[in-house]
């Protein structure tokens, strides 16, 4: 049975494309308000398990709930009225369009009157700071506002959980710093978040609790500290050699 | 005077061009030259709902040109219907097919569904070429349709002067564009256009692409069908190559592509352009140079193609909104002079 | 039963001319992943191209080869230079490039409507034509001659177009662009290149195509067009980029147009072919011996 207090809660998820398990026996649960991270050596399986929880294909195995409600079949677009959104790795804007109609895009999930569209993105794109941009044509974007923009996209949706896939892939230090300082303000407005990131600091700076996974399987679980001292995960990353010991 | 006054007063005064040109234009044959180009800048307005809305590239939609066509006309002759009557019959035939195109098309890559279209559409021709009765309703496979030009009037949508049919398609044309220009700042069309780009993340974002694909699907169908009946009325002879050719098909597609899909201005720009060409080369060089405006057509998609793939009304529109700053900045410094 | 059988000879030798006209389509799509619109207009150029070479020179039709190929590879390699190259890089990092649909579809257009200025609308039949009418008795049964030189050819050039695509360096080349043109580029093969190269032969093949028909087959401006329509329907229904789905989807629609009329009108059989197209859009878009993947 679900635990209504959580989020999203995942039982025994498992994918399989043709005769590769890309995903096996992946068990986690994450709670109202908290950020969860997870982890892993490239091609471990991250975006399958974002892709299985938001609709795009349906686990082969396992079951997914959200806020109690087994979400397994669901269709995405279904799945961001019910309040999930998500971010993509390689950033999908609407190229020919401002930045102001990407966001109402993601706003028109809320309401169906444009003028009210146009009011919440305006005051996502605030929030964001790209309010400035907002009659600029997303083609024309540096790739740190597509990657806020792509936020602001998924947060105009007014999500309970939001799935950011990579979002600081090819940041600057500086910029990175900018998005977890963002995602932090995310946390604050009640939005629970569930990332899968690459750059280290960011996610452990972040993370209430993170999750590493390796071949589709879950090595570690725990708080940031626990998970980077963990020999299963050192290995993983970098190899038997870098394993101390602790005999 | 702002920029919202400077667009209102040229289509305001767009409008009443149009609606006084008959007054001062009287030979038939302009007349005729004119209905024609409303009714292309309609075929290709409602074309545009599905091929630059919605992004995909439809190339057999002529085939519900036929249907509203063929329905409208089929019930007046045989059972006295009022064309107005049977224009609606028309335009729902036209929905359901429509819907049932797109149910399977929508989900193939965009060459699949032009192919689709395309097949869908000569299908449905050939079908209609060896018919000749479908039950008590009849086809005339080949031969086609005649409607003699008796009983005339507005209860049958029949005139022997072309004013009536100029006010009827301009009027149609109109209120196609509002309706266009409502749909492109309302929910389905922002849906719409998202779905079109990019449908992974628009599904992200709660759009149900598939459903909004139809919707629009539903509406460029019916209206399409509604040119039909128009069209029946208006030559009083249909046959499946004259309603619902490949040709057809085309020419509705090139025009819009040219002008410039997505764009509520693109399909009549397009057809203002292209129209002409059509008309007078066929006049003058009709039998000298057989098919030399399709060369031009040709020739000239291609070159937009290759130079404005967003088409002709992008220039166009630049161009129109920098004169409209001009006399915007003018009318201010105007003003600010004589305070 | 004799004349079934005579039919379905007949129509599996017109079916395996009609995989010939679909190879070239087929391998353009294979390899640059774009349906090329204007493939019946190229077709009709080649008969236009052979009907010419046969007419002002006097040489047997098959002679013309020598003639017309070499020309539709040039026709085919300048035409997706010059025209279709810059869109291909106007839309790299579009999803689906449906542009070069349109332009292609242009292209037809004006190639058709060009022949018909220029040729007249008037069908032409081959003369001198050393193979008119020409039949084989085979056991009881009439064979059309030249539609069996058509058989053979078709079967040559597909086995031909096979070996080099898995032997030739060249043909190699090709396919490593077609599977993955960044990676292939990035070890020395021009892309652009390449993607003329393919259209050539796929063009080149058409202009076989061509000559094979032009014996038996009148020639007219909008010639192209019944071609066209139907190698669309065999390219899907044999899988795109397969050369073999493409012989076999030819043959089925031979098979359907020479047996159907037996049992229906002729055009009931062309709804047939359509709707046997449509179907397979729905149930299996890649066809026969298409690739998955591509979907």
């Amino acid at each position: 049975m679900p635990d209504t207090n959580k989020i999203l809660e995942i039982n025994g998820l498992a994918m399989d494309f043709g005769g590769l398990r890309a995903v096996d026996s992946l068990s986690f649960s994450i709670g109202e308000g908290e950020i969860l991270g997870l982890i892993g050596p490239n091609g471990a399986g991250k975006s399958t398990v974002f892709n299985c929880i938001a609709g795009v294909y349906p686990p082969s195995e396992g079951e997914v709930f959200f806020a109690g409600e087994k979400i397994n079949r669901e269709k995405s677009w279904n799945l961001c009225k019910k309040g999930l959104a998500r971010t993509f790795q390689i950033v999908k804007p609407f190229s020919s369009k401002t930045v102001l109609y990407n966001v109402m895009v993601g706003s028109f999930a809320v309401t169906d009157s444009t003028a009210v569209a146009r009011r919440i993105a305006l005051e996502t794109l605030e929030f964001l700071q790209l309010d400035d941009k907002k009659d600029v044509r997303a083609a024309n974007l540096t790739i740190p506002d597509r990657k806020r923009l792509e936020i602001a996209r998924a947060l105009a949706t007014n999500p309970k959980l939001l799935l950011l896939d990579e979002v600081m892939a090819g940041l600057r230090p500086t910029e990175v710093d900018d998005v977890v300082e963002l995602i932090r303000k995310l946390r604050d407005r009640g939005v629970t978040i569930f990332l899968i990131e690459h750059i280290m600091r960011a996610v452990m700076a972040l993370s209430d609790h993170m999750i590493v996974i390796h071949f589709g399987r879950k090595i570690a679980e725990g708080k940031p500290a626990e998970v980077a001292c963990n020999p299963e995960v050192i290995k993983a990353y970098l190899g038997d050699e870098y394993v101390i010991s602790r005999d | 005077m702002t920029r919202q006054n400077v667009h209102i007063s040229t289509m305001v005064l767009a409008v009443l061009i149009a609606l006084g040109l008959p007054l001062v234009v009287h030979s038939p044959t302009y007349l005729h030259i004119m209905i024609l180009l409303y009714l292309y800048a309609y075929l290709t307005t409602s074309w545009n709902l599905v091929g630059g809305f919605a992004g995909v590239l439809p190339l057999g939609h002529a085939v519900f040109v036929g249907i509203g066509a063929y329905a409208s006309t089929m019930l007046y002759l045989q059972y006295g219907v009022s064309p107005w009557i049977g224009m609606l019959v028309g335009g729902v035939i036209s929905v359901m097919i429509g819907v049932l195109i797109g149910l399977p098309t929508f989900k193939m890559r965009g060459a699949y569904f032009a192919l689709a279209t395309i097949a869908f559409g000569e299908g449905v021709r050939v079908m209609i070429e060896n018919i000749d009765y479908i039950g008590p309703l009849k086809l005339n496979g080949p031969r086609g349709l005649q409607i003699p030009p008796l009983n005339v009037g507005l209860a049958n949508m029949l005139f022997l002067d072309k004013k009536p049919y100029y006010y009827i398609i301009l009027f149609m044309l109109i209120a196609v564009l509002a309706l266009t220009w409502v749909i492109s700042r309302r929910k389905l069309g922002y849906y719409l256009n998202a779905g079109g780009e990019e449908p992974e993340a628009a599904m992200a974002l709660g759009v149900n692409v598939a459903r909004c694909k139809l919707m629009a699907m539903a509406m460029s169908s019916f209206l399409t069908a509604l040119a039909g009946t128009f069209w029946a009325q208006l030559t009083l002879f249909i046959h499946p190559k004259s309603v619902m050719s490949l040709d057809l098909s085309f020419e509705i597609a090139f025009i819009a592509l040219i002008g410039g899909r997505g764009s509520i201005a693109g399909p009549v720009l397009g057809a203002l352009l292209l129209r002409p060409v059509s008309d007078f080369s066929r006049i003058y060089f009709g039998d000298k140079l057989p098919g030399l405006h399709l060369i031009i057509f040709g020739v000239v998609l291609i070159l937009v193609m290759i130079f404005q793939p967003r088409g002709i009304q992008e220039p166009l529109t630049r161009a129109y909104n920098k004169l409209v700053d001009r006399i915007v900045s003018r009318r201010a410094r105007g003003v600010l002079e004589s305070a | 039963m004799f004349g079934l059988l005579e039919d379905s000879i007949n129509g599996i030798l017109m079916g395996s001319i009609y995989g010939l006209t679909a190879l070239g389509l087929t391998l353009i799509f294979g390899v640059l992943k774009v349906i090329n619109f204007a493939h019946g207009s190229l077709l009709m150029v080649a008969m236009y191209a052979a009907f010419w070479a046969v007419t002002l020179t006097g040489v047997h039709p098959y002679v013309a080869l020598v003639l017309v190929v070499p020309f539709m590879y040039l026709f085919g390699y300048y035409l997706q230079d010059i025209i279709i190259k810059p869109i291909f890089k106007a839309e790299r990092d579009v999803r689906e490039p449906v542009t070069v649909i349109i332009v292609t579809t242009g292209v037809w257009y004006v190639l058709d409507n060009l022949s018909l200025l220029l040729f007249g609308p008037q069908y032409r039949a081959l003369t001198p034509n050393p193979l008119r009418g020409k039949m084989l008795e085979f056991g009881g049964m009439m064979v059309s001659v030249p539609k069996l030189w058509g058989f053979v050819a078709a079967m040559l050039v597909a086995c031909a177009i096979y070996l080099f695509f898995q032997k030739s360096r060249m043909g190699r080349a090709i396919r490593a662009t077609s599977l993955d043109r960044d990676a292939a580029s990035l070890m020395g093969i021009s892309q652009y290149k390449i993607y003329n190269i393919a259209f050539g032969i796929g063009t080149a093949v058409a202009g076989v195509a061509g000559v094979a028909l032009v014996p038996f087959y009148n020639v007219f401006p909008s010639v192209g067009v019944l071609f066209d329509i139907k190698c669309y329907i065999i390219v899907v229904l044999g899988g795109l980029g397969s050369i073999w789905g493409a012989m076999l989807g030819g043959i089925i629609v031979g098979l359907i147009e020479s047996v159907g009329p037996q049992f229906m009108t002729a055009t009931w059989t062309e709804a047939i072919v359509y709707g046997l197209f449509l179907v397979v859009l729905f149930v299996k878009p890649s066809g026969l011996f298409g690739a998955r993947a591509d979907w």
